[in-house]
């Protein structure tokens, strides 16, 4: 079972995501609707991937990544983006933080959980 | 026939001038118009010989002024070199002839109406066609005043003439430097020669700071210390040294936003310069932005809603939530690919927008371009088979590489064919050819379609103008296709086009530069030119 932390602020996004992603029986997923959020989940819940909203009030999905590595356990996490906002130059700068997929919005929930994978294991 | 008109001497003369001379109070050249003050006998007589030399001082005050002096008879007594110069007569072959001679048949009248004017001491002033030696008929712009002699009898006239045709050409070029000098964009002129300014408008002085005009000591390398104007210098370069007509740049100075025009002016022979346009688009470029992040926002904002809606019609046809009615399938079906059209349309403003405000980048890689080819080909597969027809490449077989953008070349094959795919015939072919033609490496893609009627020609590379919005609903487009084509080619230096004729077929190309493209073959491995044979 992959353990996976999803970080969303809109609430049918993370339904969605959640639906999509338990329907393979691969995946468990723990939710949070900020960044601040993920932060307090993150000492009772080590991820073995991160899925960050790039786009959040408050802190973005980069300030998030960027707090949650410096916790020792996530340090080499495989992080990935998703965005409405993915023009290459956008790619290339979430690359550049530590992510290892973008994946933009509207995302195709029937593949999610394959892209997720296949991210992990790249 | 000539028009004028007539006034008295003493209502005409400025009182400071009143003591210029006893005939002639004063004479005002206005700088187009010489207008004569004539003023009767204020101070006793003078000689004849006094007015003639009087005369004479004028005629060298202006000398491009026509002058002739007639007597009591009037006959001509004194011509100047410049009335001989204009009319081609000797002096000679004038002095003693009547000045109507001058005037011509369709002159005498208007010579008579003068007569009598000047005889009552009434100043003419008016429009005169003069009859030169050669039989042509040149206006001239006249001032005649009446003369008189010591005892205050009448003794002749003096007229003075301008040429009507230098004149309007003076006052032409006046009116064109005045508008100039006062327009809003800024202008320079810079001598080829000694690269120093030869002139600046008002707009140019101003935001240069050289409110006191004082430019004619500036060259272009002066400028250059000052701040960096360094594209509009290459521009400049492109048009001196390598004979470029017309070079467009872009330059920000002082926090302004410059578009800039050069080019080559040659005023006559020894007058060669590079005349610099600079319209300010400051408020242009700020407004596209907002524009631009404002389409750029609203689309991203819709982009979350039609995550959940996609996202859920998605999980409902995969039975996520349980088995679905036949009924209820087909219309989620029909919900699900019409979020999918939206999506492709939102994606499409995003790219046109960006493309037009110039925030696309494009990278300029080697590429192989018949692989570009065959791999839009290849991801045409699913349209290819949904439109049941078939796509075959010619002259695709060897590498042919070229300095592009492969993503953004590969967007536009896929586009082209895309629509190929949709408006052929079912069972058709599509032919996919790369060649090289006059240098420029050649794209087409040819359908055995219905063609574009004749009518929409003009427009199919406007926004949505390829099809009605039924058609586009029914084949899948967003009628933005042609027009994000069309940008990323000329953005990439190449053009667009096509052949269409209606009941036979379309055939959609675009060429690149071979500026920008090398092309050769692999198995030399040697960079060199191909021609397409």
């Amino acid at each position: 079972m992959i353990k996976l932390l999803h970080v969303e602020d809109d609430a049918d996004i993370r339904e969605i995501a959640k639906m999509s992603l338990e329907l393979t029986g691969d995946f468990e997923v723990v939710q949070c609707n900020s960044g601040q959020e993920a932060l307090d989940t993150v000492p009772s819940f080590t991820p073995d991937v991160i899925l960050l909203d790039m786009m959040m009030p408050g802190m973005t999905g980069k300030e998030t990544l960027e707090h949650l590595r410096k916790i020792d356990a996530l340090k080499e996490t495989p992080a990935i983006f998703m965005t409405a906002r993915a023009q290459n130059a956008d790619v290339e700068e979430f690359r550049a933080v530590g992510a290892v997929e973008v994946i933009c919005k509207p995302f195709d929930p029937m593949s999610l959980a394959e892209q997720i994978k296949t991210a992990m294991n790249a | 026939m000539a028009t004028g008109w007539y006034a008295t001497a003493d209502t005409l003369l400025p009182p400071s001038l009143l003591d210029i001379g006893p005939i002639m109070g004063a004479i005002a050249i206005s700088g187009l118009v010489p207008v004569l003050f004539v003023k009767k006998n204020l101070n006793g007589g003078k000689s004849r010989t006094s007015e003639i030399a009087m005369a004479e001082r004028f005629a060298n005050l202006k000398s491009s002024t026509l002058i002739n002096v007639v007597d009591a008879e009037n006959r001509m007594t004194e011509v100047n070199d410049e009335m001989l110069a204009f009319t081609g007569y000797t002096r000679d072959q004038l002095i003693g002839q009547p000045v109507r001679m001058l005037y011509g048949p369709t002159g005498y009248q208007t010579a008579d109406t003068i007569r009598r004017g000047l005889a009552e001491g009434k100043i003419w002033q008016g429009d005169t066609p003069l009859v030169c030696s050669d039989g042509s008929v040149r206006v001239t712009q006249t001032t005649v005043m009446p003369l008189f002699d010591g005892e205050g009898n009448w003794s002749g006239s003096i007229s003075v003439r301008n040429d009507l045709a230098k004149n309007e050409a003076f006052l032409s070029g006046k009116i064109n430097s005045t508008a100039l000098h006062e327009l809003r964009d800024s202008i320079w002129m810079v001598d080829v020669q000694t690269e120093h300014f030869h002139y600046m408008n008002r707009a140019a002085l101003d935001w240069m700071g050289l409110g006191g005009g004082s430019y004619d000591r500036l060259s272009l390398d002066d400028i250059q210390t000052k701040m960096d104007i360094s594209p509009l210098i290459s521009a400049y370069h492109a048009v001196r040294d390598k004979g470029r007509e017309d070079v467009q740049c872009n330059l920000v100075l002082k926090g302004m936003q410059f578009e800039v025009s050069v080019k080559r002016v040659a005023i006559d022979d020894q007058n060669d310069q590079i005349l610099f346009v600079f319209q300010d688009i400051s408020n242009r470029v700020e407004k596209e932005q907002m524009k631009a992040e404002f389409v750029s926002t609203v689309s991203h904002e819709l982009r979350s809603p039609l995550t959940s809606i996609k996202g859920s019609m998605g999980l409902l046809l995969s039975n996520a939530a349980g088995e679905l009615p036949e009924k209820a399938r087909g219309l989620l079906e029909i919900a699900h690919r019409n979020a999918e059209r939206l999506v492709l349309i939102i994606n499409d403003i995003l790219d046109l927008e960006k493309i037009v405000a110039g925030g696309m980048e494009f990278e300029r890689v080697p590429t192989d371009l018949s692989d570009l080819i065959n791999e839009a080909v290849l991801s045409s597969s699913i349209n290819s088979q949904r439109f049941d027809v078939t796509i075959e490449t010619v002259g695709t077989e060897e590498p042919v590489e070229v300095h592009t953008d492969p993503n953004r070349t590969i967007q536009v094959l896929t586009n082209l064919l895309s629509n190929a795919c949709k408006f052929s015939r079912p069972n058709g072919k599509i032919i996919v050819s790369l060649t090289q033609q006059q240098g420029r490496l050649r794209v087409s893609v040819k359908d055995h379609g219905q063609g574009i009627p004749a009518r929409d020609k003009h427009k199919i590379f406007e926004r949505f103008a390829d099809m009605t919005n039924s058609d586009r609903a029914s084949k899948g487009g967003t009628g933005l296709g042609l027009s994000i084509c069309k940008a990323i080619v000329e953005n990439m230096g190449g053009d667009i086009g096509f052949e269409s004729q209606e009941g036979v077929g379309t055939t959609f190309y675009f060429c690149l530069p071979t500026e920008e493209a090398v092309v050769y073959h692999t198995e030399n491995a040697q960079p060199g030119l191909r021609d397409a044979g």
